[in-house]
């Protein structure tokens, strides 16, 4: 707000406290005349300040916080409005009733603002009334942009001090209900403790006010029902009534008790049960005595009818039962931030047990979760049915070419109430009586399966227990047995594969069967003709499959399954609804008509009342009444897709073939239920976890996906924290995000970084997270074949594994230690091209046993080497050998990423004389973005390659910062910069700079010098024994080195020289060779510490005065001190002489133009300055003109000795 | 130990980094080229503009390497930025005295340098953190240069050249990337009071000695 617009309320302000009231003598009071409506309204106002004026006075013992502040009040507030303006006029605030312009007033009070207002208001300082409640209470002016009417939305971040800091935060929503309630008035009046506690009231609604211990001790001291919202509120007095219905149930059986008590016990696979209310309640009494005596506002059936059955439960009611969360009260947790209410919500190890924060949360969800174990059971059933069918059918399908117009006749089976029959066949006293399957007696499960008794009363599938029991009080609930279901499962398709045909799963218990081809077979026709005999044989035949399919699984299972039979899939699942219970029933062709004609738009297959609804809207309400209708009707009314499968659907079509197999899209792992985090390192690694579990999944169905998507749900920002089924995600903004990855893959590792980096991206706060999903799309099947199956679409090298090498001389075997010294080779095709230029490695024996080679291969073997070789294992073998392994391996480590350089150095560096012209591009070729891109140290290194003429030697290679154990594992294409030592790498450009002073061969190693080898690097080419330390010798990064503390250093320093030393005595390096480069190079052995080029020390920088001053501003004070000593009796001549004399040496020794410049500029600057000052004598003055000149001069003359022109001084 | 790595390569390599930058920032001040060729970029944290054309910078970094191969062997006295006018008169020189580094036969480029104090300490060879700043406060000097040098005429040029110490062997061999200049009246001593001198700045972070000013050659006519 700009101070223009304080100008108005400043006014306002300075009228108010400027006005007094004595008596009611003044003209306010006068009576209105005719028409002086503007001279009525004035009065009033003034009149309304008297009154004001008067309060104030009145209350002078109050402490004047609102002093300066100018209010107004909007619309209903819930302190009323007559209460906020004595509270304001009371203490020292000014008040307007009626606002002539918004700018009048500092403030406006208001609870809520129309969305107009809120627009007009929008840059106002629009501040909720509890605002002034609080700072009355608080005895001091707040803040008052903790309590904005009008907040930035939610997606502003908004700065606020935090313990003195500065901190930004997400501005969060703080509308609704909540925020009205429990910093209002009257919630703090109902509380009866407004006075004596001021702290709760105090209480800021701020989003930086983290909940301070006194608060909460101050709550366990009223342990108060305190009823926060009218939700709440309901959801209680709904307990109350199920109270009533819920105890008793478990144990209201009509059976004998002990059966209903082995009924209880769940089977091993579903969750644990849930603590029976009594024994919640009793612990609650126990633990808390205030509390039972309460009314049992929190009890454990809290929230019981929102209960799903689709999740584990089984710490539902120890969640109610948490003192910890029972100990603060509603108000308070809607004051803390997400997180500190996980922490708190976590701080109880029984919840904390089983939210995402437990480490074996994720296998323990996927093992509890019942729709997990059903959709998985399913998939697995899937994939393996399709398994066997393919393996079955396979040959059946070739044959079956459908020919237009044949008949078909597809089976349906579908088990009769499938998980009630399979548990019944363990109870069976209860076959007769209606029965349902469920997970417990609770009122809030849901109902998995019913029988048929069961059905006869009404009772569905999906059905609430609450409502069933209602309905059929009886009734008598049976536990999930899922290794019976299995087992049932298993044998149906064992039935089903046995009588042959085209199957497809459905699910657990039911499929559909294609048995045209069976019932040809039996009528010996080809389906299409119409031969009155044959058709009637066909359906005979398929009748009698299903018989027999319908005996065998009724013998295996002992349940009965029913079938139907049908022309397609539409009309097979339709007949099945006329064969259950336990029958078949076939839909003849010519009776199709009347059949479907006959139906309930909604019965027909993917009806349901969202579409039925939509068809009656248009008067559609048995299937015979679509026909009616165009196509083009219905396409409008439902779309293109349903509207035309409708169509067909009347008329019997379908389209869809048995065995279709809808090829999986995608892979997901997806958690929402017990998701409760307190911080993001938690978050990031149940990302991990869920990543581990999509990868296993992707694993599973053989796949690997391109696409990414993750999900991620967030608490609604209106929704309460704790939603109502214990630790469920409740009302959420469901959040989507894809990625494309470029590459498929299904690496835990891959998968777990795009997510996190999704996840940070969405920058959801962790207690806020209510769900986490991760889904992979655009799946590719992995390739088979051994562990190569697990690979990604592109090849990978597989390093460290000892592989036998591809042979290319089939005569030829290797030896043991070679074999394991090579690895696997991707490249073969290329290797063997690179093979046949450069001078190839033999391994003699084997050279010798295959003649027939050599013309090919002058050098070589017959072996395509490998391009990364294990030093330990090159270490064992004979010196000779290894030097020419070595010799052959080393061209191929260093490749530096720049495509450019790619093959000439190797190339090079092996034969020099086959490529003499190969060197670096040029400099100036380098692509800058790409120099750019790469990493400063990488960059740098290719640089020097530049910097470094021809002159460079192979020893400075040392260096360089190289590790070339880590290098070799790196596949070859992607090399980095750091190579190897010995490489010379880049040395091509000016070789004929080269000096070739040394002639040793090289010996030893050295870090940093090897001056003597130029002559090596031209002696490269031909002789090759020497090289192989050089693979070997693993170089010391210096900066490695430096980081390492002084001893440590020393003994690596000195391990490394042990390691050199005795490389060297193992291979055949003449000693006398060694000797001779050491007596070259004295220090060269002692290693790079002791290896030091001293430089001559620097002569003395010149200085000024008896202070030795060389610093700038130094000289300037010193300069500024000696004229205002002698400022007004002239310099002396030899300190004139001095600074001349030491300028003139920091010009000519010192080199530095510039700083005499300044000095210079700097003394005839205080020369003027101090001559306009001070009236000087003409002597004094004419005496500092001419130092100043001879200095100058001085100057001017060094500059010019050095060959400089000119310099501008003064 | 991380000073002890410091060699008279690394030297001349952090001499010939900002000798590019310098370079470049010239030539954006002098207006040699159009200044939109030049992109802003950061170096010793410092905002310098790099021309982006890909022959400019090819024939930069080849100049630099060309001088710093010169500086290796230790031969050269200073570096020059000339600016010439259209009709081939030099302008303007940007003098880097590089006379003061160290030197070090071709066998000690990768020695490690080491310089004591009057009292046996050992002296940071290339500070350099001390060395980036005053680089840093060089090159903000050269790119204030504008203001204290006459504008240019158009179509100026610039080329790189190096001064020889008198003992230097001159860089003729093949490939030669060098021009012997035959002397002019230029450095005689008439040539002398012709020119302005400009001083820019010294540097002196350990060995890294170097002076840098601007020489302006005198109204012609």
């Amino acid at each position: 707000m700009g101070s223009r617009l304080e100008q108005k309320s400043n006014l306002v302000r300075k009228r108010i406290e400027g006005h007094t009231f004595e008596d009611e003598g003044g003209d306010e009071y006068e009576g209105s005349k005719f028409g002086g409506f503007t001279d009525y309204f004035r009065r009033k106002k003034i009149k309304l300040q008297n009154l004001d004026a008067q309060v104030r006075a009145q209350s002078s013992d109050k402490p004047q916080i609102f002093k300066g502040v100018v209010c107004h009040i909007n619309g209903y507030t819930q302190p009323s409005l007559n209460d906020l303006h004595t509270l304001i006029v009371q203490h020292g605030g000014g008040f307007l009733q009626y606002l002539d312009g918004k700018t009048m007033c500092t403030h406006i009070i208001a609870s809520n603002l129309t969305p107009k207002k809120r627009e007009e208001f929008k840059r106002y300082r629009m501040v909720k009334p509890a605002w002034i409640v609080d700072s009355v209470n608080g005895g001091k002016l707040l803040p008052w942009d903790a309590y904005r009417v009008i907040d930035e939305g939610v997606g502003q971040k908004v700065l606020g001090f935090d313990n003195g800091q500065v901190v930004t935060q997400a501005s969060r929503k703080t509308q609704g209900y909540r925020e009205q309630t429990s910093t209002s008035w009257y919630t703090s009046q109902l509380k009866g403790r407004e006075a004596d506690t001021p702290a709760t009231v105090k209480k800021l609604p701020s989003f930086t006010q983290p909940l301070t211990p006194e608060e909460e001790i101050d709550d366990d001291e009223y342990p108060v029902p305190e009823i926060t919202s009218s939700i709440e509120r309901a959801l209680d007095q709904d307990d109350y009534g199920s109270q009533y219905l819920s105890p008793e149930l478990p144990h209201q059986p009509c059976g004998v008790l002990d059966a209903a008590t082995s009924l209880e016990t769940p089977p091993k696979t579903s969750p644990p049960p849930v603590p029976s209310e009594d024994e919640a309640a009793a612990k609650g009494r126990a633990t808390s005595p205030v509390e039972a005596a309460m009314p049992a506002v929190e009890s454990a059936a809290a929230f019981r009818p929102r209960e799903g059955s689709q999740e584990p439960d089984y710490s539902m009611a120890i969640v109610r039962n948490s003192e910890k969360l029972r100990d603060i009260s509603p108000s308070k947790l809607a004051d803390m931030t997400a997180e500190e209410h996980n922490a708190l919500l976590l701080s109880d190890p029984r919840i904390r047990k089983s939210t995402v924060v437990h480490p074996d949360f994720l296998e323990q969800y996927y093992r509890e979760s019942r729709l997990h174990h059903l959709s998985t059971w399913k998939a697995d059933l899937k994939s393996q049915l399709q398994a066997l069918a393919a393996e079955k059918s396979s040959s059946q399908k070739t044959k079956l070419k459908k020919l237009p117009g044949q008949r078909r006749y597809i089976m349906h089976v579908d088990f009769d109430s499938f998980f009630a029959a399979v548990s019944l066949k363990k109870y069976p006293q209860y076959v007769e009586k209606p029965a349902v399957v469920a997970h417990g007696g609770g009122s809030g499960s849901e109902i998995a399966s019913a029988n048929y008794p069961a059905r006869d009363k009404g009772i569905s599938n999906g059905m609430w227990m609450k409502r069933a029991q209602d309905l059929c009080p009886e009734l008598k609930i049976l536990p999930y047995d899922f290794p019976a279901y299995e087992e049932a499962s298993r044998k149906f398709y064992d039935a089903i594969m046995a009588a042959g045909g085209i199957v497809q799963s459905v699910s657990i218990d039911e499929a559909l069967v294609d048995i045209s081809a069976i019932c040809f077979a039996e009528s010996g026709t080809d389906g299409v003709k119409r031969y009155e005999g044959a058709v009637h044989r066909e359906q005979r035949k398929a009748d009698m499959l299903a018989q027999a399919v319908r005996d065998e699984v009724l013998e295996k299972t002992g349940c009965a399954v029913s079938v139907g039979i049908g022309g397609n899939i539409l009309l097979a699942k339709i007949a099945l609804r006329r064969a259950k219970p336990a029958g078949q029933y076939q839909i003849k062709p010519e009776e199709v008509f009347d059949f479907i004609g006959q139906l309930e738009v909604e019965k027909l297959p993917g009806v349901a009342w969202s579409i039925g609804g939509k068809l009656e809207e248009i008067g559609v309400k048995l299937v015979k009444d679509i026909r009616e209708m165009s196509k083009e009707r219905l396409i409008n009314t439902l779309g293109p897709k349903t509207g035309e499968k409708l169509w067909d659907y009347a008329r019997g079509i379908d389209r869809v073939e048995v065995g279709e197999q809808v090829i999986r899209k995608s892979v997901s792992a997806e958690v929402n239920w017990g998701v409760r985090f307190e911080n993001q390192e938690q978050v990031d690694e149940f990302m991990h976890g869920l990543c581990g579990e999509l990868h296993k999944r992707l694993l599973k169905e053989r796949v690997k996906g391109k696409q990414l998507t993750m999900k991620v749900m967030r608490r609604a920002a209106n929704a309460p924290r704790d939603p109502p089924k214990h630790l469920g995600h409740g009302k959420c903004d469901t959040y989507n995000k894809s990625l494309q990855l470029g590459v498929a893959t299904n690496d835990p590792a891959v998968i777990t970084k795009e997510v996190i980096a999704v996840m940070k991206g969405f920058n959801i706060s962790p207690g806020e997270l209510r769900g986490i999903g991760v889904q992979m799309q655009k799946l590719e099947p992995l390739k088979a074949g051994g562990e190569g199956a697990e690979l990604g679409s592109q090849k990978r090298l597989q390093f460290k594994r000892p592989t036998t090498p591809p042979v290319r001389n089939d005569t030829a075997t290797v030896g043991r230690a070679t074999e394991d010294s090579i690895q696997d080779d991707v490249t073969p095709e290329k290797q063997r091209i690179a093979d046949i230029n450069k001078p190839s490695v033999a391994i003699r024996p084997i050279n010798v046993t295959t003649p027939t080679k050599r013309p090919l291969n002058m050098l070589g073997t017959q072996f395509v080497l490998p391009t990364q070789v294990d030093t330990s294992v090159l270490a064992e073998l004979p010196a000779d050998i290894r030097a020419k392994l070595a010799k052959h391996i080393k061209p191929n480590v260093g490749l530096p990423p720049v495509p450019a350089f790619k093959t000439s150095e190797q190339r090079h560096k092996l034969a020099p004389k086959d490529f003499p012209a190969i060197a670096l591009p040029n400099q100036s070729q380098l692509d800058p973005s790409i120099l750019e891109a790469l990493p400063e140290d990488v960059r740098a290194e290719i640089l020097g390659f530049y910097k470094s003429p021809g002159n460079r030697k192979r020893g400075e290679q040392a260096l360089l910062p190289q590790s070339p154990r880590k290098v070799r594992t790196l596949p070859a294409t992607k090399h980095p910069v750091k190579r190897k030592r010995g490489g010379g790498l880049f040395a091509g450009r000016a070789r004929s700079n080269l000096h070739s002073v040394d002639n040793s061969t090289l010996t030893q190693s050295n870090f940093v010098a090897r001056p003597l080898a130029p002559k090596h690097l031209q002696e490269d080419g031909g002789a090759n024994t020497t090289d192989t330390e050089d693979a070997e010798i693993e170089e010391l990064d210096p900066d490695f080195l430096a980081a390492l503390p002084e001893d440590l250093r020393k003994e690596v320093l000195d391990q490394q020289r042990q390691a050199r030393l005795q490389r060297t005595g193992g291979i055949d390096v003449s000693l006398h060779q060694r000797a001779k480069a050491r007596k070259k190079k004295g220090t060269d052995e002692e290693g790079p510490l002791d290896r030091l080029l001293q430089l001559p020390p620097r002569p003395l920088k010149p200085s000024f005065t008896m202070r030795k001053l060389t610093e700038l501003p130094d000289l300037r004070t010193a300069v500024k001190a000696w004229y205002q000593e002698f400022s007004d009796e002239g310099p002396y001549e030899e300190d004139i002489e001095a600074l001349g004399k030491y300028l003139r040496d920091v010009v000519v020794e010192e080199r530095d133009v510039a700083k005499a410049v300044v000095v210079v500029k700097w003394l005839v600057w205080v020369a003027e300055e101090g001559q306009e000052v001070e009236a000087l004598g003409e002597h004094a003055r004419a005496t500092w003109d001419q130092g100043v000149a001879f200095v100058v001069e001085a100057v001017q003359s060094a500059v010019a000795k050095r060959g400089l022109g000119r310099v501008d001084l003064g | 130990m991380a000073s002890e790595a410091t060699t008279l390569r690394n030297i001349v390599a952090a001499f010939t980094d900002f000798l590019t930058v310098a370079i470049h920032t010239i030539l954006y001040e002098r207006a040699i080229y159009p200044q939109t060729s030049f992109l802003s970029a950061r170096k010793y944290n410092f905002a310098v503009r790099q021309n982006r054309h890909p022959k400019v910078c090819g024939w930069i970094n080849d100049a630099v390497s060309a001088v710093e191969m010169e500086l290796l062997k230790g031969t050269v006295e200073r570096v020059a930025i000339v600016i010439f006018t259209k009709d081939n008169k030099p302008a303007e020189r940007f003098m880097l005295d590089v006379s003061r580094f160290p030197t070090a036969t071709l066998a000690d480029l990768d020695t490690p340098l080491e310089r004591k104090s009057a009292n046996g300490d050992n002296i940071s060879i290339l500070p350099k953190v001390d060395m980036e700043e005053q680089f840093r406060a060089t090159l903000s000097r050269l790119a204030n240069c504008g203001s204290t040098l006459r504008p240019l005429p158009e179509g100026s040029t610039f080329t790189v050249a190096i001064e020889l110490k008198g003992v230097g062997q001159a860089p003729i061999a093949h490939p030669q990337p060098w021009m012997p200049v035959e002397p002019t009246k230029q450095d005689d001593i008439d040539g002398r009071v012709q020119k302005r001198a400009v001083p820019v700045r010294a540097v002196a972070a350990g060995e890294m000695m170097l002076e840098c000013w601007i020489e302006e050659a005198a109204v012609s006519d």
